[in-house]
């Protein structure tokens, strides 16, 4: 019963940073219809972020007040010179060019910061919380509470502000939108900046709970298509519900099926959905 | 007059007559080696000439269909693991192996296509991702049949006599014309399918599938036998891999690197072109080994940086767009 | 027995019934127009009945076989063509490309597939666009396209969604003869129209969809006296 809890709990926590990561990638399908490859190494560079924060004397928590910002700017610059011409070419071929770019991140990180494993060792980090008998990492708590913080940030954003339904209005029909008086160059370059701050973030978060190496994002990224995929491309709720499943599938996996296969159960679970429900879990997701 | 119009032109003046293209190709490919009787030349023909195979392969199903599949290589591992445990565990010629890993890849094809192409687009993209990771793990993990992480080694391939000779496994030769007839073999195919029923089957699929369907096509049908064909090719080039370097491991052959290099032969060379895998190929060898040598997986970085130039700037690739301007010179 | 046979067709999206038990018979030759305001459920039904959504319940036979549950290719092989509303051609092929591929169905020799797509083309007055990309065609010769790809089938019989919308009148006109003209050879038509004057002069029968409840099966000239078609398009009080 113990291990039960304890395996709801650690992935419970996992999946929330997964979801948050999935959040991003959701949020830029809905708006911009593209899926970005490179989103994972987003996430890598937030988790770099963290590290250099790290060594130079700075709680990496806390540098998500620099990071986060940094990210968001990186995002637009991204869209606004990159992407923004090669997305009228069509979906396949922004899909081809966000994956160019992955490699040209993943590698230029792995050229400038060699593919070493790091680790964030936090003083607060050492010996886990005991609530209830559960064993809880602090840092990952942390994170925890930070992830559902910000990712509530963003829903509120995107459900009370002028700009949020602009985004919310462009991802319904961006050609109505645009009759509408919505800018949407610019929705598209703040949408892709919240994600790519989202990403970030999210790896800022992870970093002191994971290894950190160049080519890390290329695992997240893979688990976290199949978390979008599974709430419905698109979905805030879905990628949020998606990753927190997937989170806990994996770790009851781990215990009870096999640690080698944590990662396959999850890939498996997707295919499940797929077979079953080719729309997602909620649904939204376009199908043959 | 448009590009069609030109096409229409230049096939009346033969001037790209396939057959003779074919031949002209074979001709050099039979004398290549003879260029420099140099084996780290040998390799490198050799890497060219298995890149092909696997450029042609991903763009049938990728090119011409418009599926564009993040997942090969799980096709290139089954193929490579099966010519491989097929001669350690039950002593079967590594060359029926070949055969039988390009089968095997073709048998799990079937349904991995029937589950990915429920979904359309961009998610059958992810779709294969995440099917390429699930047989990685297995393949990682299902130690008592794959040796998981530490690999399969061949050490020495059996005696093959061939016209009274014996075949010099310790050369680069005899697999310098294994490869050439394989990526024959693969071009052979494709020109064979484009101009076909299926190949104009292909196309539809991927202009648009409503329409497609509309048009009577079975679009399920036509993009899961690309998909077998694709994967075909690709196991046994897989095959081909573990009997040239007498070696797999998950990582080797199960990577998504390898995936996506597969990708930009065929996005870099030109979509749906028989030739652009080849140019692709030379290509990626090209920079892989200039780079290699000089800092680690700094070819990487050019792979990437080559995409996204292509992409943006000649959507059509380099063989397309070069086949355009010849064309175009000739139509004059 | 009739050539097509709907039966209790349905459709349900949700809560919202698109279409409602809609039946009907049609017999061999004729042209038959499906009318109804904006969201009636005219091209739900058109979708369901060439098998491009999966219907709630009920059967369209044709030729006493029942198709619903057969995919789109399949109901294709079976017979039936369809045009979409909002033209699809493939339009990175050629014109000849486009209808060759539909010919293929019936023709597996490209050289054969080729010259029946010609043939066709000649038909609907697109032989000297033979060999242009279908995206560099007007409006009028994509729907046009999309027929010749229809015809390239073989069908019995014909769905066109919307073939006038957004013409000239001069092309109204040319569809209107095309239509009659592809009538005169055999195939049995079933065209949905926002053309009034178009439709009730081609048309042999009308049936008219009012939120998805069909409210009219007649002759045309029958259907426009109609009070329930009148009160449908012209709202209540009008009748």
């Amino acid at each position: 019963m113990d291990t039960l809890l304890q395996s709801l709990v650690s992935g419970t926590l996992t999946g929330t940073l997964y979801a948050m990561i999935a959040v991003g990638l959701t949020v830029v399908f809905g708006v911009m219809r593209i899926i970005n490859m490179a989103h994972g190494e987003m996430v890598m560079l937030g988790m770099f972020g963290a590290y250099w924060a790290h060594e130079a004397g700075i709680d990496p928590f806390v540098s998500l007040l620099l990071w986060m910002p940094a990210m968001f700017a990186f995002g637009m610059a991204v869209q606004r010179f990159l992407l923004a011409r090669v997305i009228p070419s069509g979906e396949l071929n922004t899909l081809l060019y966000t994956a160019g770019l992955s490699l040209l991140i993943a590698n230029l990180a792995l050229f400038f910061w060699n593919g070493d494993y790091r680790t964030i060792s936090l003083d607060y980090g050492m010996t886990p919380a005991r609530p209830f008998g559960i064993s809880v990492s602090i840092p990952l708590a942390i994170a925890f509470g930070l992830a559902i913080a910000l990712t509530s940030a963003l829903y509120l954003f995107l459900a009370r502000t002028d700009t949020g339904r602009a985004v919310r209005a462009t991802a319904q029909n961006p050609d109505s939108a645009a009759l509408m008086g919505v800018n949407v160059a610019r929705i598209d370059m703040i949408t892709f900046g919240l994600g790519t701050a989202l990403a970030g973030a999210a790896g800022v978060l992870l970093a002191p709970s994971l290894y950190l190496y160049p080519t890390v994002g290329e695992i997240l990224i893979v688990k976290c298509f199949v978390i979008a995929v599974l709430g419905g491309l698109g979905s805030i709720p879905g990628a949020i519900a998606g990753g927190v499943l997937r989170g806990v599938v994996e770790s009851l996996g781990a215990v009870y099926v096999s640690v080698a296969y944590k990662d396959a159960i999850g890939f498996v679970l997707f295919l499940g959905v797929l077979l079953l429900r080719p729309a997602g879990l909620f649904g939204v997701g376009r199908t043959s | 007059m448009n590009n069609s119009a030109i096409g229409a032109a230049v096939a009346r003046k033969g001037v790209f007559d396939s057959r003779l293209m074919g031949a002209a190709g074979a001709l050099v490919l039979l004398l290549a080696p003879l260029a420099a009787p140099n084996p780290f030349f040998h390799h490198l023909l050799i890497m060219v000439l298995f890149s092909t195979l696997l450029g042609v392969a991903w763009n049938l199903l990728g090119g011409y269909a418009g599926q564009v599949s993040f997942g090969h290589a799980a096709f290139l591992g089954v193929g490579a693991y099966a010519t491989m445990l097929l001669h350690l565990k039950l002593g079967w010629s590594p060359w029926l192996g070949l055969a039988a890993g390009g089968a095997l890849a073709t048998l799990i094809a079937v349904p991995i296509g029937l589950l990915c192409f429920r979904l359309r687009g961009p998610y059958f993209s992810l779709a294969t991702l995440a099917v390429a990771e699930i047989v990685r793990l297995v393949a990682l993990n299902w130690e008592s049949l794959t040796a998981g992480p530490q690999g399969l080694l061949i050490t020495q391939l059996p005696e093959l006599t061939l016209f009274g000779h014996a075949v010099d496994w310790e050369s680069k030769l005899p697999f310098y014309y294994i490869a050439a007839l394989l990526a024959l073999l693969a071009m052979g195919a494709n020109h064979f399918i484009a101009q076909s029923r299926l190949g104009a089957y292909l196309l539809a699929v991927r202009e648009d599938m409503d329409s497609a369907e509309a048009a009577g096509i079975d679009t399920v049908r036509t993009r899961v036998v690309a998909l077998a064909l694709s994967a075909a090719l690709v196991g046994l080039a897989g095959g081909f891999y573990g009997l040239y370097f007498r070696y797999v491991d998950p990582d080797a052959v199960f990577s998504v690197a390898l995936s996506v290099e597969m990708v930009f032969i065929a996005v870099v060379g030109g979509i749906a072109t028989t030739g652009g895998p080849i140019v692709g190929a030379i290509f990626l060898v090209t920079i892989s080994e200039v780079f290699r040598e000089r800092f680690q997986s700094g070819h990487l970085i050019f792979y990437g940086l080559f995409m996204m130039l292509i992409v943006r700037y000649l959507p059509e690739g380099i063989w397309g767009k070069l086949r355009a301007l010849l064309r175009l010179a000739v139509g004059r | 027995m009739a050539l097509l046979e709907v039966n209790q067709l349905r459709k349900d999206f949700g809560g919202l019934r698109a279409v409602s038990d809609l039946s009907f018979r049609l017999e061999a030759g004729q042209i038959l127009g499906l009318i109804g305001p904006n969201g009636a459920g005219k091209t739900t039904a058109f979708n369901l009945m060439a098998g491009f959504i999966p219907a709630t319940s009920g059967e369209v036979r044709l030729d006493g076989e029942n198709v619903v549950g057969l995919r789109p290719h399949a109901i294709v092989r079976r017979g039936i063509a369809r045009t979409f509303q909002i033209v699809k051609p493939f339009r990175k092929l050629t014109v000849l490309e486009n209808v060759t591929l539909a010919a293929f169905l019936r023709e597996p020799v490209r050289a054969r597939a080729a010259a029946a797509a010609r043939s066709i083309l000649a038909l609907l007055d697109l032989a000297g666009k033979a060999d242009c990309d279908a995206s560099d065609l007007t409006l009028g010769q994509q729907k046009r396209l999309e027929i010749a790809r229809c015809l390239a089938t073989r069908p019995k019989l014909l769905f066109l969604d919307e073939p006038m919308g957004g013409l000239n009148p001069t092309e109204v006109e040319a569809a209107c003869e095309l239509v009659q003209k592809l009538s005169d050879s055999g195939i049995t038509v079933i065209l949905v129209e926002h053309h009034m004057r178009a439709i009730m002069k081609i048309s042999d029968r009308v049936v008219v969809l009012h939120h998805g409840v069909k409210i009219a099966d007649d002759a045309p000239a029958d259907v426009v006296r109609n009070p329930a078609v009148v009160k449908a398009y012209l709202g209540e009080g009008a009748a």
